[in-house]
């Protein structure tokens, strides 16, 4: 015999299976069918996107375009010789440059020009003798592409052209970018 | 950041006028929180170390550099939990009653966490052609912060109405329940979800299996005395 408290019991229990049930549906009907997270084809300065394309010059007139790239490890250093961080993370990049180039990782450490003194820049990057290139954002485009918020942004991408972390502000530690250069490279 | 840590001084406030329902003193329900908020920072970066000892080993400076993203959130969590179960047990605190005097904590902090997606436009959406779709990353997207908070401040919203509910724990359970169940609706509209079995989403499978957990887990205490 029921009695009453039995009763809402499997009333209650009723209700677990229907939601359950209900939530199985669901999972199964937005699942994603093409088997991929959607945002890897569009490009968008956020984890998980495709990096924004750019084609920048280097003080000495060489030409990078950043899909040409694509197969090796990159960090897109976005910075400018008057910001104290960009400065004070200078020496980290060039020693994680130095250790992992030969493994494939390369450090574009784009300036921005447009907001910077043109001809401090060569004179900077003899300062803390940097090896990596340089290249010159004169247009602001680049900038508006990667929606930059502050200096420094580094963006770390993928063999595979898909931006795998974003880091707003530093300077960033050796540690941090040793984590971020090693997961990158896989 | 700023909002989560509105989020977390208002729930506290709300959690010490609940913890006089519960029979908890204020001081414990302010230090249980003091030192789970403490041992969340601590515990991440102590986490994040310990998985990656090598880079550490190389540059060991790194250890106390300032750098936040040096972080890992499952670790800090998992690290706050315990030392908050030990706190707990130390001061002979009564295990559901406790969880029910931090529930409203918990409930305005996930309030903040989706605005601070918000601002931060992280925990994005797909792309929709509804009208309510939000432009952000280069598209129009389903404002999945914006249905997480709505989310969590109607969660809130019965949690209030519930709020005298003699029985202990069930205040929690309610919470964490409402929350799985919204996660896993809300997660279909997500554009950066991680894809297990090959399509479906990661997020949706975890909110299922936690959803199922609590309602063994409301059972369980429904057979309990208050």
């Amino acid at each position: 015999m029921y009695t009453r408290t039995t009763m809402y019991k499997n009333q209650r229990i009723i209700l677990y299976i229907l939601i359950l049930i209900s939530g199985a549906a669901w999972i199964a009907l937005s699942a994603e069918k093409t088997g991929a997270t959607p945002s890897r084809n569009m490009p968008a300065p956020q984890a998980g996107f495709a990096a924004p394309d750019f084609t920048l010059k280097t003080p000495t007139g060489e030409t990078y375009k950043l899909s040409e790239l694509r197969g090796q490890a990159l960090l897109v250093n976005l910075w400018a010789t008057w910001c104290p961080p960009c400065r004070a993370e200078m020496p980290a990049l060039e020693k994680m440059y130095e250790e992992y180039k030969d493994q494939g990782f390369v450090v574009l450490a784009v300036n921005m020009t447009y907001q910077d003194d043109p001809f401090a820049v060569v004179p900077f990057t003899q300062e803390y003798s940097l090896t990596f290139p340089i290249l010159l954002e004169e247009t602001g485009d680049v900038a508006a592409a990667y929606q930059l918020r502050s200096l420094p942004s580094s963006f770390f991408i993928g063999r595979d052209g898909i931006i795998s972390e974003v880091i707003i502000g530093g300077p960033m530690s050796e540690a941090l970018l040793r984590t971020r250069i090693e997961e990158i490279l896989k | 950041m700023l909002l989560i840590f509105a989020a977390a001084w208002i729930g506290l406030s709300l959690a010490e006028k609940r913890a006089e329902r519960s029979a908890i003193s204020k001081d414990n329900i302010n230090n249980i929180i003091f030192y789970g908020l403490i041992t969340f920072v601590i515990g991440g970066r102590i986490s994040f170390i310990l998985q990656n000892i090598p880079a550490f080993i190389k540059s060991s400076l790194g250890i106390i550099s300032i750098n936040p993203d040096m972080f890992d959130p499952l670790g800090a969590v998992t690290a706050a939990i315990i030392v908050m179960l030990v706190y707990g047990q130390r001061r002979g605190l009564l295990f559901w009653h406790t969880l029910d005097a931090l529930t409203p904590f918990f409930a305005i902090l996930t309030i903040g966490l989706g605005l601070s997606h918000l601002a931060a436009g992280t925990a994005f959406g797909k792309e929709t052609k509804l009208v309510w779709g939000i432009n952000l990353w280069n598209a129009t997207r389903h404002p999945t912060q914006i249905y997480e908070t709505l989310a969590s401040f109607l969660t809130f919203s019965l949690l209030w109405f519930k709020r005298h509910d003699p029985r202990s724990g069930m205040l929690f359970l309610t919470f964490a329940a409402l929350t799985a169940g919204s996660q896993l609706f809300i997660q279909a509209f997500r554009g950066d979800n991680t894809l297990i079995l090959n399509d479906l989403r990661q997020e949706q499978v975890i909110a299922f299996a936690a959803l199922a957990f609590i309602f063994i887990l409301i059972e369980y205490r429904l057979k309990e005395k208050p």
